[in-house]
Order: C-alpha cells, then structure tokens, then sequence
C-alpha cells in the first residue's frame, strides 16, 4: 500500500534558540518549557503517534517527555548533541521502549532459516516509495536517494513506524533475514554518506 | 541463537548503534543497549551520531496537534513537582527530595561525586556508609535514586524525584557483582518510597556491584531476570 504524507516544509527549528531555551529550562523558567511546546508539541505528538498507533497513548509519551525535559534539562550536554535532537531523541526512546516492551508479537531476533524461501529479490527492483520523503534540506536527502526504494522504505518503516524487523517483512512479504540484512547495508551506506 | 544481524552480542558498535536509533532492536536488546552506554562511551557516542544523522527523518511523521488539554496535564505536573513546600511537611521532607537541588546537580559527571560529599556532609550524625550509589537515568544521567549501605547487610535505596510509573506496571530492584550468574532481584519498589533490604541472602557487597531499576509488570518479571527498560542504573562505589 503507498502512503503519502504531506510534510511541512518550512524551516521550522531555524528561529528557535533550542539550547537557550533548555537552558532557561534548567533554571526553572517555566515559560521556557511552555515556548518549547507551542514549538515543538504537534511534531513531537506526530512522532509519538506514528510510533505507538494510539492518540492517549502518545499524549501519554509526550506529556512524560516534557517532564523528563522539565527535570533533565541541566543534563543536556551541547557538546554531545544538537538540543532538539535531544528533545526528540527523550520522546523516540519513550516510544520505542513503549512498543517493544508491550512487544505485538514475539521478537524475532535469530532464526531466520525457514524464511528465506517465501520470496526471491527478484522484483523488488520495481518497488516504489512509500513514503513521500524528499522534505529534508541537506545531506540525508542526498544519501536515502543512493539507497534503492526498497531499502528506503524499510529505513521508514523502522525510524518513522516503530516496525520490528518481523513487521517489516511482513509488511513487505519479504524474507526477515533479507529485510535484515536490507536494513544493516542501509545503515552502513547511510553512515558512510552523510558522515 | 544465530548470528545473524541484530543477534550478535559482539555486533560492531556502530551497527549496533545504528539499529537501537532506528529501533529495530527487541525489548531485550534495547536495555542491553541502554545499559552498556553506561559504561561504553564509545557507544553512547555511536548512538548520538546516530540520533543527529537520522533526526531529519521525524518531519515523515505529520504532526499532530495537541488537545489543550494536554498542556494542561504537563503544566499541572510540573506544579506538583516545584511545588513550595507545606510548612507542616518540612521536618520530614530531607534534603534529598529538593528538586531544585537536584535539578542544581543533574551534570552528568559530577551528580555522583557531589552526592557522595553532600551526603557525608549533611548526615555527620550517622555512619557513613561504606558504600554508595548513585542510580541514574541510562539516558541522561540525571541521579534518580541513592542506595546507602551502612553496613554490608542492609542497604536502603533512597528516591531523590518523582519515577513515574505507569498504573499496570512496577519498578523492580536489581542487584549484579562481578563473577554472578546474572541479577539477583531486590524486590518492587514504591516510586517516591525508601526501600530497606536486608542481603543477608546475598554474598557481601562489592566494589562496582551493579544496581538497576527497571520497569517490569506491576507483579515483577514473570522469569526472575530482568525483562524491562532499565530506569535507573548506578555501580557501588566504596567510601573511604
């Protein structure tokens, strides 16, 4: 199934002082936290959201994220990290532990033998995007565009569904080991491109 | 078990970073992560570079505004966590529930040294504990709790902020020195409550013996092993 997605496309971090505000944070300025919601909150929510497929559930995560970054933001340490990488990375890990502690099925980590025979990757050549994704300013749009489709959407699939390796080839009928391994290769061509 | 992509325990780090930001890694393979970005900076910084590279890829996610109401509950949250302290309440609110404090403290590297001076500083009427440590959010390091061992029997674990828990699940308190087979569970801890615990069932402590708190269901883990996200996690330190 194709899903496309309309992104916002406006810089939206580029007038928003994120380290000063987590600053101002640390200090106990409230209205500090109250400007990183009106800024980051939807995109945060949407995040959530897309990750553990439930609205009160990511409310749920996004109202915890604020609270860890309400008490942690003393922690923030720039020299590790951009400051709204930091605010995203708190709601991702929030989610992620989320779903796979309340894991849909059984993890998979091992074992792939028996799958490797439903499919060849014959065809997969002819797959298309299934995400609109060409949105980001920068040297990742140049680096997912080196990567075939197929490998593309299993990247998404992962970071932007919250999809297991097992979901993902079921989602794409395709072998879990070759999904596996789609996705390390992807990962080592990713780090290799952008840097 | 095989060794195939995401199984092997001697997996490169940075491939093994690579998975846990995409989050593609079981429950189980998470906290392995979590937990040894404690003691690897290395792959903390794997995992860092890893959260920066992909970051463009969350604006594929279409926000989704907020009802007001959820503003709301964070504001009231935080009031419930700076709020002024009752007069009536203050002799038994101890130094280390003051948030602001421990907000004062939260850098990464210094919480424990400082909580090991503060500590001997402002308790000059008991014993010093000959061990101390310092559990921390695997995440930030911001302290969450201390444990206190005043002698090597008994050791109390002591919250110094709120752990929100959610309603079906518990925090459930572990123990791991060198040489063990695996963690040895404390028991369920109550958020916000000190929990005393004999270890009369357990050798001594030791230097660098591990302690966590992970989230498990409200029972505690079904296996005797820890099976959830580790919250908190810190390593005994002897005080001289």
């Amino acid at each position: 199934m194709l899903c496309r997605w309309r992104i916002d496309l406006s810089s939206h971090e580029s007038h928003f002082d994120y380290e000063a505000t987590l600053d101002a944070c640390a200090r106990g300025e409230r209205q500090a936290l109250e400007r990183l919601y009106a800024q980051e909150s939807a995109r945060l929510l949407g995040v959530a959201q897309r990750l553990v497929r439930d609205s009160a559930l990511a409310q749920d995560i996004v109202h915890d994220a604020f609270i860890k970054i309400w008490t942690r933001a003393a922690s923030f340490d720039p020299s590790r990290g951009s400051a709204r990488g930091w605010i995203f990375s708190i709601t991702r890990n929030l989610a992620l532990n989320t779903i796979r502690d309340n894991a849909r099925e059984i993890q998979d980590d091992g074992d792939d033998q028996s799958l490797e025979a439903q499919a060849t990757l014959e065809g997969w050549n002819q797959t298309v995007d299934s995400f609109d994704w060409r949105v980001n300013p920068g040297r990742i749009e140049f680096c997912l565009e080196q990567l075939e489709p197929v490998r593309r959407n299993c990247v998404f699939h992962a970071y932007v569904d919250g999809y297991s390796h097992q979901e993902i080839a079921s989602k794409l009928g395709a072998p879990l080991g070759t999904v596996k391994a789609w996705i390390k290769r992807s990962l080592t061509a990713l780090r290799e491109c952008i840097g | 078990m095989s060794n195939s992509p995401g199984n092997d325990p001697h997996q490169p780090i940075d491939e093994l970073a690579g998975e846990y930001v995409l989050g593609t890694l079981s429950a189980e393979r998470r906290r392995e992560v979590q937990r040894r970005m404690l003691d690897e900076p290395a792959l903390r910084a794997a995992v860092e570079a890893w959260e920066e590279r992909l970051l463009p890829l969350t604006n594929l996610a279409e926000p989704v505004t907020p009802p007001p109401r959820l503003w709301a509950r964070i504001e009231r949250s935080v009031n419930e966590l700076v709020a002024p302290i009752d007069t009536s309440r203050r002799e038994i609110v101890r130094w280390w529930q003051s948030l602001s404090l421990w907000r004062g403290l939260a850098g990464a590297g210094l919480a424990a040294s400082l909580v090991l001076g503060i500590t001997l500083l402002m308790r000059p009427s008991l014993n010093a504990p000959s061990y101390l440590v310092v559990l921390v959010a695997p995440q930030d390091k911001a302290p969450g709790w201390v444990i206190q061992a005043s002698n090597s029997q008994e050791i109390q674990l002591i919250p110094l902020s709120v752990t929100e828990v959610p309603a079906d699940k518990a925090l459930e308190f572990w123990t791991k020195a060198d040489g063990w087979q695996g963690p040895v569970s404390l028991g369920l801890v109550k958020p916000g409550e000190t929990l005393h615990v004999p270890l009369d069932k357990l050798p001594p402590l030791q230097p660098n013996q591990l302690f966590e708190l992970t989230l498990e269901k409200s029972t505690g883990s079904p296996i005797g092993k820890p099976t959830g996200p580790i919250q908190f996690i810190g390593r005994a330190v002897k005080v001289i």
